[in-house]
């Protein structure tokens, strides 16, 4: 429980509001931010102390009470459902670069290409908060005072659940695009790589892919039996490597009886190849 | 008939669902909100009879007429279902179903037709099998808990996933998801879906298929606790086959988290395009005319080792762009995104191949420089992982491999022509052998291997191709090479033999046979070509073609050596005559004594007959029936007999008994009957003991690789290794991803004992009658008999009663419903029954269809009664899941016209039924090599203009012509009356089949008498 005197605590704690199509966050168990990016983030939160609201936040944020979310320049605007009818307008502030710090961070950027293709590939390389602090800019957050954090419901706690569910929820974001982190200070996924690009001395813009969907049912009555056309050897790889992957993917900090999970898989892909 | 359908449901699984064209079309119930029950779907218990599981009923969308659905184009019915105008709207339809495990699917049912629904979840599924192989799968954890494999998509994998996603047939996603549904699910969902599910049991299968079970979890010391941690249980419900284990909240929490990296391997969507790397010489840009040393030269000829980044289009894998296009932006005219795309796959190569990281650090990175050894190990290792991940490798030419030294063994031997008539030539012949060490196809000379071994890099260029040193491997060479030369190199050719098929171990792989003389030849499948045609002895009464004589000594040469020979020509070249050519011969001096025939029931009398008239001398004797000799009355029979002839079920049930008495020669027959190896004729086949074997088949068994494997292993026992070696050497990679390397070794393997002359062979070709006519023997079934037994006392009964009109009238009905019972009991009866296995005719007529359409052949099929010709459409189409054209007196000349241009061009249908009435004239359907007439209309003119379909300007082609002939009935009769009378004069039989009725009735009842031969005793 909270270490909060009692007349801090909340109210006997009420059931929120269920929410039809709040988002939800993946994480079903344990902590929430998997990537070393996620988890600066989630550490100024937990920094701060507040267990039992944590916990509660991390609920809020599986159960889908968060209705909104925004990540934006210099700040993360959510709308939380708690236990009132009107959703809580969460507000996490962080100050967003100005142009010219933009500009050498692009830069900066652009000039090393390793940077772009591990965002790209999904990643963060951690020499990047190095890069910039070269610069003399943080990327992120070194303690609460670098964060605005504001929420409109009566708990009077900071971080109260609301904000710890968007954190976390924030967390998940940052894990799956990383260029999110960089979108809260200041540069969107499209505007930066286009900036890249020009930096990189290419002024040719990129085309929107759109998006395909699948026809539906009835436009497809002529041919409703026939399948496409497939020829999937074209596809096989000639030499198939079967324990390529498992050596590709990172250790796991789970063992038994001091054999890495990954070792003692092996056996297995040796017998997938027989 | 029925066509089975297949589709992926998110709840279910597979799942299976028919349609029968026996069911009426149509439903009298009128169209509600809620789903009808689909009227011609098959009942949920017959179609658990064909492929097994759980019955069930699902919900489909399905386009449709007010009064029904519209049917599958796979269905045919006997009578065409009516004209219904109405509009086709998608509309909901309640049909039972079958639940089905996955592997149901590899296994399909005969007489059924498949939708393209099923090819497609066939291809999803050996997909999801490629993937569970290659080990591009990683373990997660699902909720239950259960321990789950799921599928991971990269690179090319994701191409080949978008393009399942896209070929997903409509049918396909028609389940209506719920009430009101009409959008059917998506694609991508059902695709996913599907493969995570397929994927997790393949690579549960094959983790069972191990010979010791798979233990994950290492050993324990001490009891077991009572509950086992969470990860150790985990782990061992991915190697079991129950994928549910225990675990506590808290652990699972942990567990979960510890795998989070893992799960974080997304399968991807893919990139229009994917980064391929190139590795490449290039010059060093170093002044030739400057004194000073090369600081860049990596390779003494002033070159060094790039790697180059380049963006290939996974849509065009043609177009390939190096990185400077794209940085400079002329790419992005090809390829959306060009930069990033690049990027993002060399940030995701950089993960795989970590020396990448080094060249991405400036703006524009175009390529990597690497050392010698970095060149060495990239060739050797890297090249293959990034493969594995999905990139594209590019290496220099004359690159030829991760093992590229070898050991060449050249063999010289006499030449060939002459040596079947020298005699005493054999397998122990000694043949003169000589060793060296090559790279690739490169013999290498003494200096060069001086060259290797005093390399110090592990990359050596040897005329122009590069090489790779392994020190080992080449002390292992030279040591083979010294004992080998020590031995003064000579060999059997068995030896040799025996090395080309890599059958010896040696201690570098042999990358070459290379043999001169008549080895060479054995060795390089121009055996036939190179020796001396024989003649067949003066006894023989044929001619030989001067293929057939080719055939001839081949078949010698290979029996000189001991050695087993398939004889693989086309149907109708001769087989048969080309294998007495050979006892014959053989028996021109000392007998060499009985040689055992096994072929199928239906071909028993041909080779009587055909020994009867080509080879005279030849003592055959047929072994079947219930009076068959046996014990000391068979020895004895034996000794005065040349040729056994058994069919392959008397061989399997008299195999002690046979397997016993010393043959000269087993020959099969028709030798597909032993492509289940498991068989009983297989079995049979194998345990009996012969000097020499031949194995006689029509069928190309080029794409029938286990059948290949088969047969190859009756002639030449463990030569292409045991059936899973096999299938991991050769079925899997040429069949699954069709390895043009994997085909060209087994090619190599089997050609010294494969001889296949094709129609189309240019040297065959020539040699070939125009046409050649075949009379096709089959036997009646029991009931048939019985039927024929009753028609032919109740039919002479009313003869003898009747005189003048009446009585021609009752012969002509008489010989009608005798021919209908010949066809079969179901077109006698009228009584629209099922076809089944009840008909000899129809049953040797699906072993003929199979042998004319795996050679790729067209057919014509010749009926005069419609009623059969409209049983036998969809029974055809069914059992050879393709369209069968079906002419007839009522198909309106648009319709006509359609079918035969159809039929003509090269992509239409391959079976072509017509009424001898209605296609016999007028109709020009050269595709067509093969007339088959089904039942027999007693006047040759008419025979004759229908064969002239095909047989007529335009055709380039020999045509085969078949009657269909049953031994013992009043088939066999009249033809042999027809042929005797066309002798004497075309007169006599110049109209119709009026004639017959001429005949007096003592003539008829020996005309109509079934014999005891028109019945198969298996």
């Amino acid at each position: 429980m909270s270490d909060q005197p009692f007349w801090a605590q909340e109210d006997v704690p009420r059931r929120p509001l269920r929410v039809e199509g709040g988002i939800q966050i993946h994480s079903t168990r344990g902590t929430v931010a998997r990537t070393w990016w996620s988890a600066r983030f989630i550490a100024v939160l937990e920094s701060l102390g507040v267990g039992g609201r944590m916990a509660r936040g991390r609920n809020y944020a599986r159960s889908g009470q968060i209705v909104s979310c925004e990540v934006d320049a210099g700040a993360v605007v959510a709308l939380v459902q708690g236990t009132r009818p009107t959703p809580y307008k969460v507000r996490i502030g962080i100050p967003a670069w100005g142009k010219q710090d933009w500009a050498r961070a692009e830069q900066a950027l652009a000039d090393d290409a390793w940077y772009a293709a591990t965002l790209l590939a999904g990643g963060m390389p951690p020499e990047i908060e190095e890069l910039f602090a070269g610069l003399g800019l943080a990327l992120f957050p070194a303690s609460q005072r670098d964060l605005s954090m504001d929420c409109t419901c009566p708990d009077a706690t900071v971080p109260c659940k609301h904000l710890a569910a968007v954190f976390y929820l924030l967390a998940e974001r940052f894990d799956a695009d990383p260029f999110e982190v960089l979108a809260l200070r200041g540069r969107d996924r499209e505007t930066l790589l286009a900036n890249l690009r020009r930096r990189r001395g290419s002024t040719a813009a990129p085309e929107p892919v759109a998006e395909e969907t699948a026809r539906p049912l009835g436009e497809l009555l002529d041919g409703f039996y026939a399948a496409g056309e497939l020829d999937l050897t074209r596809f096989a790889p000639a030499e198939p490597e079967p324990g390529a992957l498992l050596e590709q993917v990172p250790e796991l900090p789970i063992e038994v009886r001091r054999r890495k999970v990954r070792d003692l898989l092996r056996p297995a892909y040796e017998q997938l190849a027989e | 008939m029925l066509v089975v359908h297949a589709l992926w449901s998110p709840a279910r699984g597979v799942v299976l669902w028919a349609e029968d064209g026996e069911r009426p079309a149509t439903t009298s119930r009128r169209s509600l909100r809620s789903a009808r029950p689909h009227p011609f779907a098959v009942p949920a218990s017959q179609l658990a009879g064909i492929h097994p599981g759980k019955q069930t009923s699902i919900t489909l969308l399905l386009p449709s007429r007010a009064n029904g659905p519209v049917e599958s184009p796979e269905l045919v019915r006997r009578t065409a279902s009516g004209r219904r105008s109405s509009e086709v709207s998608l509309t909901p339809w309640t049909v039972p179903a079958v639940v089905v495990e996955p592997g149901e699917l590899a296994d399909p049912a005969e007489d059924v037709r498949y939708g393209a629904s099923v090819v497609h979840l066939r291809a999803l599924a050996a997909f999801a099998d490629d993937l569970a192989a290659g080990g591009r799968v990683l373990p997660t954890l699902r909720p239950g808990p259960e321990a789950r494999w799921r599928p991971v998509v990269q690179g090319l994998d994701a191409v080949a996933r978008r393009s399942l996603v896209e070929a997903l047939p409509p049918v396909g996603r028609a389940e209506q998801r719920r009430t009101g549904d009409t959008a059917g699910h998506s694609p991508d969902l059902l695709v996913d879906g599907a493969l995570d599910t397929l994927v997790d049991a393949a690579v549960r299968e094959r983790l069972a298929r191990a010979d010791a079970p798979v233990a994950l979890v290492p050993p324990r010391r001490g009891r077991a606790p009572k509950a086992l941690p969470a990860t150790e249980a985990w782990l061992a419900a991915l190697a079991g086959p129950d994928p549910r284990f225990e675990a506590t909240e808290r652990e699972l929490a942990t567990l979960a988290d510890a795998l989070g990296p893992w799960d974080a391997v997304t399968t991807e969507e893919t990139g229009p395009a994917r980064a391929t790397f190139r590795l490449a010489e290039i010059g060093t840009l170093h002044d030739p005319g400057d004194p000073g040393d090369d600081p860049l030269d990596q390779t003494g000829d002033g070159t060094r080792w790039v790697l180059e980044f380049q963006l290939q289009s996974t849509e065009d894998p043609s177009l390939v762009l190096p990185a400077d296009d794209v940085w400079a932006g002329r790419a992005d005219r090809l390829i959306t995104s060009a930069q990033e795309l690049l990027l993002a796959e060399l940030g995701r190569a950089a993960l795989v191949y970590p020396p990448l990281t080094g060249a991405l650090r400036q703006a524009r990175p175009e390529e990597l420089d690497l050392e010698l050894d970095e060149a060495h190990r990239f060739l050797t290792e890297d090249a293959a992982r990034l493969l594995a991940a999905g990139f594209g490798v590019q290496l220099p030419a004359g690159w030829t491999g991760r093992r590229p030294l070898g050991l060449r063994l050249s063999v010289s031997s006499p030449p060939a022509p002459g040596v079947v008539t020298r005699g005493g030539l054999g397998r122990e012949e000694l043949a003169r052998f000589r060793w060296t060490l090559a790279a690739g196809d490169e013999e290498l000379d003494e200096e060069e291997i001086a060259a290797l071994v005093a390399a110090k890099a592990k990359l050596v260029r040897i005329r122009g191709q590069w090489v790779s040193v392994d020190a080992d491997a080449l002390a292992r060479g030279l040591e083979f090479l010294r004992r080998q030369n020590a031995r003064r190199g000579s060999g059997t050719a068995a030896d040799a033999l025996a090395l080309a098929q890599g059958a010896v171990d040696t201690p570098l792989p042999i990358t070459s046979v290379a043999a001169e003389g008549w080895i060479g030849d054995l060795l390089g499948g121009t055996a036939d070509r190179t020796l001396e045609p024989l003649d067949p002895p003066p006894g023989f009464r044929a001619e030989l073609r001067p293929y057939q004589k080719r055939g001839l000594s081949w078949l010698a040469f290979l029996s000189s050596l001991g050695l087993g020979a398939c004889l693989a020509d086309d149907m109708g070249l001769g087989k048969t005559i080309q294998l007495l050519a050979l006892e014959a011969r053989e028996r021109q001096q000392a007998p060499p004594g009985p040689t055992l025939i096994l072929c199928p029931m239906s071909l028993v009398g041909t080779w009587q007959r055909e020994a009867a008239r080509f080879a005279p001398d030849l003592r055959v004797h047929a072994h079947h029936g219930p009076g068959r000799p046996r014990g000391e009355a068979l020895r004895e029979q034996l000794a005065d007999t040349d040729i056994v002839v058994t069919t392959y079920g008397t061989a399997s049930r008299d195999i002690e008994e046979l397997e016993s008495l010393p043959w000269h020669r087993l020959v099969l027959d028709e030798a597909q009957a032993i492509k289940n190896s498991n068989a009983a004729p297989s079995k049979a086949a194998r345990r009996i003991v012969a000097g020499h074997r031949i194995a006689l088949t029509g069928t190309p068994m080029e794409n029938r690789l286990a059948e290949l494997w088969s047969i190859m292993d009756f002639l030449n026992p463990g030569m292409l290794g045991t059936p899973e070696r096999f299938r991991q050497r050769f079925s899997v990679p040429i069949e699954r991803h069709g390895s043009p390397e994997a085909a060209e070794t087994l090619r190599r393997i089997t050609r010294p004992y494969l001889l296949r002359r094709l129609k189309t062979d240019p040297t065959v070709i020539d040699d070939l009658p125009e046409k050649i006519e075949i009379k096709q023997e089959y036997h009646l079934t029991r009931e048939q008999a019985s039927l024929y037994r009753t028609i032919v006392d109740d039919m002479m009964e009313k003869i003898e009663d009747s005189v003048g009109i009446q009585r021609r009238g009752n012969v002509l009905a008489a010989m009608a419903k005798l021919k209908q019972v010949c066809n079969h009991p179901a077109q006698l009866l009228h009584d629209g029954s099922a076809i089944g296995k009840r008909s000899g005719k129809v049953a040797r007529l699906e072993e003929l269809l199979a042998e004319i359409l795996a050679e790729g052949d067209k057919v014509l099929l010749f009926s005069q009664f419609t009623e059969f010709a409209s049983m036998l459409v969809p029974h055809l189409s069914a059992r050879f899941d393709q369209e069968v054209l079906h002419l007839h007196g009522g198909t309106p000349k648009k319709q006509r016209d359609a079918m035969v241009e159809r039929f003509q061009s090269g992509e239409g249908p391959s079976i072509f039924l017509l009424s001898l009435k209605a296609g016999g004239t007028g109709l020009t359907l050269t595709a067509a090599n093969h007339v088959v007439h089904l039942d027999r209309w007693w006047n040759p003119a008419v025979e004759e203009q229908a064969t002239d379909r095909a047989f007529r300007i335009g055709q380039g082609r020999t045509v085969q012509v078949r009657k269909f002939v049953c031994p013992g009935t009043v088939e066999e009769r009249i033809d042999a009356l027809i042929e005797s009378k066309k002798a004497l004069s075309d007169m006599v039989i110049s109209d119709g089949e009026g004639w017959l009725t001429e005949l007096s009735t003592g003539e008829l009842r020996s005309v109509f008498a079934l014999g005891a031969e028109a019945v198969a005793e298996e």
